[in-house]
């Protein structure tokens, strides 16, 4: 019982940050219809631009400022030099996404190394919570995520920036029409999704290793709270995220996670066959 | 009378709460050419939409020459010969237009020989051959239908319509976008091809649907407003009221 | 003339290739055979993604599940059903094929984005299967096996231990698979898939059944796909999983674009590149996927209709008079040029 309370409870911290992630996934894919397989490794970016910082300064808690400010100007550099020339031409786009997730690796295992590394989590010791010791930190990272989503719910919602994003999203050609500046637009919104990854990693960097190949395993993941949410339902992300996994969670707990990852790839088949449009949306059309 | 060749009974279409097609009841007898008219939104390319498959209707049946034709697919019901242009013109851009009518001839037979060579099929062949006769686009053979000019590309959407060897044409706002001796042209081919097909014609040129059609229909609203010979529908009061009156405003493709 | 060049060019590399074994071999370059024959491997491979990309419209990265399938049904059926050399190719075939029938029926209901997705995920699933199947399948370290024989006859024997026997069997057999897919190409068919791939409404209004033709192309694809990954088997005597990982087939789509997408040799051309730029950079330079890297972007901004489209634009400015260009030029077979990559995006939600 103690394992499946702690499972889920490591089911529940992931999920969110998966969620964060994959909110990041998803503008890019509603505004930008670009797929990006890159998108695991700027998560994998931020947990060893984190490892950089630490190094460099010793304090952590700077990571999370740092990070996901770099992750921004490289998501703006990204955008500027790849994913622009080839806008409106969406196939192309995987391909070239592709292409930018080998570079990135490679530059990585290049400049950080293929020895993956751990970090220690920057706040020590454990909470009695249902009747487990649980990590602090894990907690935090929770805490951290949720409250990153809030402020970017309330960015989409609350600033000129975010309604622009949303019209654009709603309908581009009227929106371009009314004079929103698409280039800024679309330029913020791959830099913000790049930026909210390496967030993600900046946070889980203590509870996952810091490996140059750890994107390719996040990715899958996060494109599956993005299709199951359904594409361009940004709650629908967060709730399919944290409810992937805590069942991928429990599931392991009985199991082995090959096979609790088996079964929610099964059921975003049967999502994406059936319900093109998310497991949240009212009808199929 | 003659058997209708297209019967349309009860045909209902709903967009969410949005009613595109009310109860629509409609004969079509052969021989004659039909044209649609009315408002925009008032369900003619809904209409066609349904007919031939692309959009599946709430309730009511079509038959078109005696088939139940109401749920089955859009290849099927084309192989049966019925035939239809899109009012958004869409050809197959990085083809050229030989190709375009031939691929279009070739699958009116249902032979998709997977390993013999295209060039074997000497009678699709002549009937490419004999389309770029009827349509003039003999000179653009060879050119790639994306790189065609609006009119060019309007022909060849007929065209390809035509290579399906249909017994009967939908034509959905054909003349849209051409300019005046384009349009006089295409009028006349049209006039010329009802010799041999039947057509059904959506067109919101007013001297040229009562210049063409034997037949109008006019809808409004989802629903049949009135039928009758041209002369009758230019006298029929609640038709100016509901549909002439209006007329130089709308000239905006009606979703 | 330019249907010429090509001609000749073709002949060329084909009569290279034959006489590859002894010209190797006489400039003391008897490993590059073996590279070789990896390169014709992974073109099949390569010409998998371009069916259905190039020639379906359909963006597919999950070929390296039929790639696995064609690997595993050799190598189980050498090595745990004690099968022979050809019944254990047809059992891959099989396998790959079965596969390929059961995942396209379900794939081809959807398109573009979505189909790219489930295209992925349906190799994920398998490839998970696979690793966790361990008496199977070996996981992660795979299934190996020593070969048996192709023919025996009496005392002869003829067997893929032999480097160019070996290499003459790849060659033969992936030169009928390229022909196949020529003979396909060139069929009312092929021109039906295009079709499908330039506009899929028109396409069913003309009475094309875009399920079946795009269920078939799946189907196609899977066979080249497992019949590549049989070879490789065969070639490496061993089957793994890894090469059922989604990044096989984004290697798969990569040679193909940056060969040329919907275009006959475009796969080859990549694929041979990129191999070769990869034993060559490898020894040199660690980092050398960086390069790979840079050139897919370069290829993808600069190039989109891959080496292939730049050769025929080439040929064409070359053969043409100036005049006669701008009128559309000679009359030509069906266009190959890479027409696939500008498909439209017809189903966003």
């Amino acid at each position: 019982m103690e394992l499946v309370v702690a499972l889920a409870m490591n089911g529940l911290v992931w999920g969110l940050i998966i969620a964060l992630i994959a909110l990041g996934l998803s503008i890019i894919f509603g505004l930008l219809d670009i797929i990006n397989l890159a998108h695991g490794d700027f998560f994998m970016v931020g947990t060893v631009l984190t490892w950089f910082v630490l190094e460099a300064t010793g304090n952590y808690w700077l990571a999370f400022l740092i990070v996901p400010l770099l992750g921004f100007l490289l998501g703006a550099l990204v955008e500027r030099s790849v994913i622009q020339p080839i806008r409106g031409m969406a196939a192309l786009s995987i391909v070239a996404t592709f292409g930018l997730s080998i570079i990135i690796q490679e530059v990585v295992r290049a400049g950080y190394g293929a020895a993956p590394k751990r970090i220690l989590p920057p706040i020590e010791g454990t909470i009695p919570l249902f009747g487990i010791e649980y990590d602090y930190y894990r907690l935090f990272a929770a805490a951290v995520s949720v409250v990153a989503i809030f402020v970017f719910f309330a960015f989409l919602h609350r600033t000129k920036l975010g309604t622009w994003m949303r019209a654009v999203r709603f309908d581009r050609d009227t929106a371009l029409a009314m004079g929103v500046p698409a280039r800024t637009i679309y330029m913020v919104t791959f830099a913000l999704g790049f930026s909210m990854a390496a967030l993600g990693g900046a946070v889980a960097a203590p509870i996952t290793t810091v490996d140059f190949q750890t994107g390719v395993d996040v990715l899958p993941f996060c494109f599956m709270a993005v299709i199951i949410g359904g594409l361009g339902n940004l709650p629908g992300t967060v709730a399919a995220a944290v409810l992937l996994a805590v069942t991928e969670g429990v599931v392991t707990s009985f199991t082995d996670p090959t096979v609790a990852r088996i079964v929610s790839l099964c059921l975003m088949s049967a999502v994406l066959i059936a319900r093109p449009h998310g497991l949240f949306t009212g009808a199929t059309r | 009378m003659t058997a209708p060749m297209l019967e349309i009974d009860d045909l209902t279409k709903r967009f969410g709460g949005l009613v595109a097609l009310d109860r629509v009841t409609l004969d079509f007898e052969p021989d004659v050419l039909h044209a649609i008219i009315g408002p925009n939104g008032a369900g003619k390319t809904t209409l066609f939409n349904t007919i031939t498959g692309m959009l599946k209707s709430d309730s009511g049946t079509v038959k078109f020459r005696g088939t139940d034709i109401s749920g089955m697919a859009p290849h099927r019901i084309s192989r049966l010969g019925m035939s239809r242009s899109l009012q958004i013109k869409s050809v197959f851009d990085s083809m050229t237009v030989a190709e375009n009518l031939w691929i279009a001839a070739q699958a009116s037979q249902g032979v998709m020989h997977p390993f013999a060579n295209r060039s074997r099929f000497g009678r699709t062949a002549e009937r490419v051959d004999r389309i770029l006769e009827l349509t003039e686009l003999e000179r653009l053979r060879d050119t790639p239908a994306g790189t065609l000019s609006y009119g060019d590309v309007a022909l060849l959407e007929i065209g390809i319509a035509l290579a399906t060897q249909p017994s009967l044409l939908l034509l959905d706002e054909p003349i849209c976008g051409m300019g005046p001796a384009e349009t006089a042209a295409t009028v006349e081919k049209i006039r010329h091809l009802a010799e041999s097909v039947d057509i059904i014609i959506i067109e919101h040129d007013m001297p040229v649907v009562f210049d063409l059609a034997d037949r109008i229909t006019v809808m409004a609203q989802g629903g049949v407003l009135a039928r009758g010979a041209p002369e009758e529908i230019a006298n029929n009061a609640a038709v100016r009221e509901a549909y002439l009156g209006e007329e130089e405003e709308d000239d905006e493709p009606d979703a | 003339m330019k249907a010429r060049i090509d001609r000749t060019v073709l002949l060329a590399v084909l009569a290279l290739l034959i006489v590859a074994p002894w010209l190797l071999q006489s400039m003391e370059l008897e490993f590059w055979l073996d590279i070789l024959a990896e390169v014709l491997i992974w073109s099949l491979f390569a010409a998998s993604v371009n069916i259905l990309f190039g020639y379906a419209g359909l963006l597919s990265f999950g070929q390296a599940l039929f790639f696995g399938m064609g690997m595993f049904g050799v190598a189980i059926g050498i090595a745990k059903l004690g099968l022979g050399f050809w019944p254990a190719l047809g059992l891959g075939m099989a396998v790959a094929v079965g596969t390929a029938a059961v995942a396209g029926a379900l794939a081809v209901r959807l398109t573009w984005h979505y189909f790219a997705i489930i295209t992925v995920v349906f190799s994920l699933i398998f490839y998970f299967i696979a690793l966790s199947a361990k008496p199977l399948t070996g996981g992660d370290d795979g299934t190996s096996f020593s070969m048996p024989a192709m023919l025996e006859v009496g005392d002869f024997e003829l067997s893929l231990t032999d480097q160019t026997v070996q290499y003459f069997f790849i060659l033969s057999v992936v030169g009928a698979a390229y022909f196949l897919k020529f003979l396909i190409v060139k069929s009312p068919y092929g021109m039906a898939l295009m079709a499908v791939r330039e506009n899929d409404t028109r396409a069913s209004l003309i009475g094309l059944n875009v399920y079946f033709l795009r269920w078939t192309a799946f189907v196609i694809a899977g066979g080249f796909a497992g019949l590549a990954g049989c070879l490789f088997a065969l070639f490496g005597r061993y089957a793994s999983a890894t090469y059922m990982f989604y990044h096989v087939s984004g290697e798969g789509v990569v040679w193909t674009i940056i060969g040329g997408a919907g275009t006959l040799f475009g796969p080859v051309v990549g694929t041979a590149l990129l191999i070769v730029v990869r034993e060559e950079l490898s020894n040199m330079w660690e980092h050398y996927p960086i390069l790979v890297g840079l050139v897919v972007i370069l290829t993808v901004i600069f190039a989109p209709k891959g080496l292939m489209g730049f050769w025929n634009a080439l040929l064409d400015r070359l053969t043409q008079p100036p005049a006669d260009r701008a009128a559309g030029g000679e009359p030509h077979e069906p266009r190959e040029e890479a027409a696939a990559v500008q498909v439209r995006g017809k189903d966003r939600p």
